[in-house]
């Protein structure tokens, strides 16, 4: 210790000291497994709450909001993040990582719901916003602290589809010299903006399947935006309760329908006209004639519809969905009376066959939309040439998407890309991704679809363009 | 329910630097400034409350330290770690327990003595966050931000309450930092961390302030006019900050509701005369304003720019120049207490505001209001 003496205090001694007190702190079970984690795996992990679903970062033993012990429900947050919140510390002191001035920032990792904090760095002061995108950096060598993520940096912005769209030509129909793939020798028409649908829900999907399933209105408004920033031009619509339940309600799915066309005006809404199961033929069409949606499915033969264990192939659920030739006629000349276009669900051959044969008394309108489903047990699983068969069995002028239940998802989409057709993804078919991860709704599935598209130099359409494509009526 | 009143205040000028005092020295001023106050000897104060936090008083153990200047030998002594408010709020109970009649509370802190940030950044997480380099200033930095990208307050919205604050002290005796600036004054001021300049930010002090709560059977007993406790509540919020909303303030806003509803407080903005609050950086004087109900969310700065604040307005908030004039960690709260108290007695000198029957004192525990602590006082029992 030093003494010291203020001029003009010379009677006032001061001792100059310090405390510096050893300390050990334990990490605990779930901090010394995060910090383990990001320093061997170089990944983040965070734990869910399974009362309220809320992934904490950083992880902890308990819920603050519920009081329920979490200490074992890790789940990998990504490693990449949104800024929600940022200062540029402009002032030296001995506690700081870095020299002054730098970027400190709560970071909300794109699986997580908490943000947590972080360094900021590889970009200018003035370049960082609340909502930036940003990735973690990880240390070159460990230290055994947080900062074994050295730094998080900005992620590269890939631009917006509606960006990328707004930089080319748009897609119009030229109905004089439209060749049908079939007449061009089985060569596809790969010209067409490819239309990427996202079923948000289906009947049977619920939140314990995936979290991200939408009930409320806002929850579906919400959801359907975030498809629709990520390229979706239509989402499909089974209306939920607010307890999950499929309801057939009309105020209900008018103020989901209306949700969604608030928060995204352009948006496509395609409504289901099945509900789901055990709904009656009356309650199945008069929500589609009291909402009249941009576009509403038909579905074309009476089926099994059940669940099957898809290992054992034990039967779970039983179900037969009826769907008579009186009902594809009545629901048919409904829709089309009332402006709503019908997207033809066609679960096998079958399907396709009674369509065509009701289509001759003509009250479908040009073009005919049919949506090539695969994987419901009861309806035909997806093969290639299957598929070939069902595209070269539609009209000439008709379009045709796809969607596959399961793991069937996005090998059926990529075939109908590469053939010309459209694609239809969505936690209604599928709750997962590729790698087998949830999806963490259905953006990321449609997000998977653009990459498809790129691959394949399609464009991705436009609302306008798929309104156009598919002979809806103008928003 | 019993009541309970506060019948003797007192508190030191609020300095940069103490040089010449420790904390005792500190302590038996405010001390005896508030007995003499209250007309009472420390023979008639049957137990003592100390506020204080090791680290800011540079000792472990730092409740026993100021126990001879706040008279306590032989006398019931506990401590409270954090803010004066929070002392005295323990002090409340003890007065409603009925086994105490006059509690002495005391705070002091000498901020001049340590370095805060580093205080500070060592209450942060020491796994996940302490090692970035939190602090006090860093925190409400991005909690400043947060509040600004929710609401669209602008950097000279903040700074008109420096400007209020620093020339309400100009009539404060007690106060560190009396100015007469501008908003520009403000703006052009150092940035220590954006978007807070160095005028935003409250001062490093020195302070002890003490305050004297008796139950009802003895409030009117001595010389001093009782200033009445009609409601008190303390609410936390969650500890991480990525559980919080930080641009709102969940805890305050639910100790005010049920402070009012203990005082009987149907619309605090009309029943509510003066408010002396945590303004620690000048925008949680606006987001506390807020939270309180005393303006709407999002539009205190409006108030603010149309006068509603000033020692004169219609509501006054901090006519003794808040925190921004002087921060004696600790104590801050204490001298919120303090302050309204006058304020009701008529008793603020200077500064003392034109009308006021009711008024709110507010303390704050923990980084960006983790804490809050609501005080409704009334001259009138």
């Amino acid at each position: 210790m030093t003494t010291k003496q203020k001029k003009g205090f010379e009677d006032s001694y001061v001792v100059e000291g310090k405390m510096a007190l050893p300390y050990t702190y334990f990490a605990g079970s779930v901090g010394s497994k995060f910090i383990t984690t990001v320093r061997d795996e170089k990944k983040i992990m965070g734990v869910r709450c399974p009362t309220c679903n809320l992934v904490y970062l950083p992880p902890r033993q308990v819920c603050d909001k519920d009081f329920t012990d979490i200490r074992d429900n890790w789940v990998d947050v990504g490693n990449s993040g949104t800024v929600t919140n940022f200062t540029v510390v402009r002032y030296d002191d001995k506690h700081m990582p870095r020299k002054a001035p730098f970027v400190l920032a709560l970071i909300k990792m794109e699986g997580a719901d908490t943000p947590f904090m972080h360094i900021l760095e590889e970009c200018k002061f003035e370049d960082v916003k609340i909502g930036m995108n940003v990735e973690a950096v990880f240390a070159k060598e460990t230290t055994n602290t947080i900062l074994d993520i050295d730094h998080f940096k900005p992620v590269a912005e890939r631009a917006s589809i509606q960006e990328r769209n707004a930089g080319r030509k748009k897609w119009v129909a030229d109905n004089e010299n439209a060749v049908h793939g079939k007449q061009k020798g089985g060569k596809p028409d790969m010209s067409k903006p490819v239309i990427i649908a996202a079923a948000l829900t289906g009947a049977a999907t619920m939140r314990n399947q995936n979290p991200s399933v939408p009930y409320t209105p806002a929850e579906f408004a919400t959801e359907a935006y975030k498809c629709w920033k990520a390229g979706a031009a239509m989402v499909h619509v089974h209306a939920r309760e607010d307890n999950g339940m499929p309801t057939h309600d009309h105020e209900r799915i008018r103020a989901t329908y209306n949700a969604i066309k608030d928060k995204c005006p352009e948006l496509i809404v395609n409504l289901s006209s099945a509900v789901g199961m055990g709904k009656t033929a009356e309650q199945r069409i008069s929500q589609i004639i009291a909402v009249k949606p941009d576009m509403a499915s038909l579905n074309t033969n009476t089926m099994n519809f059940s669940i099957v264990d898809r290992k054992t192939g034990k039967i779970f659920i039983e179900y037969v969905f009826e769907n008579t030739f009186t009902m594809l006629q009545e629901f048919g000349k409904a829709m089309e009376e009332n402006g709503v276009k019908p997207e033809i669900e066609c679960y096998d051959m079958g399907g396709l066959d009674n369509t065509l044969l009701i289509a001759k008394q003509g009250f479908f309108s040009e073009p005919m939309n049919f949506n090539f489903v695969w994987g419901v047990a009861g309806g035909q699983a997806f093969r290639s040439d299957a598929f070939i068969a069902m595209m070269n069995a539609i009209p000439a002028n008709a379009n045709f998407t796809t969607c596959g239940v399961g793991t069937d998802q996005f090998p059926c989409i990529m075939q109908s890309c590469i053939l010309g057709g459209h694609m239809r993804v969505g936690l209604e078919d599928n709750i997962k991704m590729p790698n087998g991860a949830l999806a963490k709704g259905s953006y990321e599935q449609v997000e998977v679809a653009v990459n498809i598209a790129d691959s394949l130099g399609r464009a991705v359409a436009t609302t306008d363009e798929a309104r156009a494509i598919m002979g809806l009526r103008k928003k | 329910m019993d009541r309970a009143a506060i019948i003797g205040v007192g508190m030191t000028k609020i300095e940069k630097s103490k040089v010449r005092e420790t904390f005792a020295d500190m302590a038996w001023e405010a001390v005896n400034k508030a007995l003499a106050d209250a007309g009472m000897s420390i023979d008639d104060i049957d137990n003592v409350v100390t506020t204080s936090s090791d680290f800011w008083d540079g000792r472990t153990i730092s409740c026993m330290a100021v126990g001879d200047a706040s008279g306590a030998a032989d006398k019931n002594t506990s401590c409270v770690e954090g803010d004066g408010t929070y002392g005295a709020f323990y002090g409340y109970t003890r007065a409603l327990s009925g086994s105490y009649k006059t509690t002495l509370v005391t705070g002091h802190s000498k901020g001049s003595q340590c370095i805060s940030s580093l205080i500070t950044n060592a209450s942060f997480d020491p796994i996940c966050e302490r090692g970035l380099g939190m602090d006090m200033i860093t925190a409400c930095a991005m909690q400043a931000n947060a509040y600004m990208n929710r609401t669209g307050l602008r950097p000279e919205d903040m700074a008109m309450v420096s400007v209020k604050n620093h020339g309400n002290a100009l009539k404060n005796p007690m106060a560190q930092l009396p100015m007469n600036i501008t908003v520009s004054d403000v703006i052009k001021s150092e940035m220590i961390a954006d978007p807070l300049h160095k005028l935003d930010c409250s001062p490093v002090s020195d302070g002890c302030c003490a305050v004297i709560i008796a139950h009802e059977s003895v409030a009117t007993k001595f010389k001093q006019k009782p200033v009445w406790i009609r409601g008190l509540s303390l609410c936390t919020d969650s500890f991480f900050f990525g559980d919080r909303d930080l641009a709102r303030s969940n805890a305050l806003v639910e100790a005010a509701k049920n402070a009012y509803k203990m005082a009987g407080i149907k619309d605090p903005k009309k029943e509510i005369d003066i408010v002396e609050l945590y303004d620690a950086f000048t925008y949680q004087e606006l987001l506390w304003l807020e939270e309180m109900g005393l303006a709407d969310y999002g539009k205190a700065a409006k108030l603010l720019e149309a006068g509603e604040f000033n020692i004169n307005g219609p509501l006054p908030v901090n006519p003794s120049g808040g925190l921004l004039s002087g921060h004696p960690v600790i104590a801050a709260g204490l001298y919120r207490i303090a302050e309204v108290v006058m304020q009701l007695r008529g008793d603020a000198g200077e500064h003392q505001v034109k009308k006021a029957k009711t008024g709110i004192a507010h303390g704050v525990n923990g980084l960006c209001g983790q804490s809050h602590c609501v005080w409704i006082l009334d001259k009138e029992r």
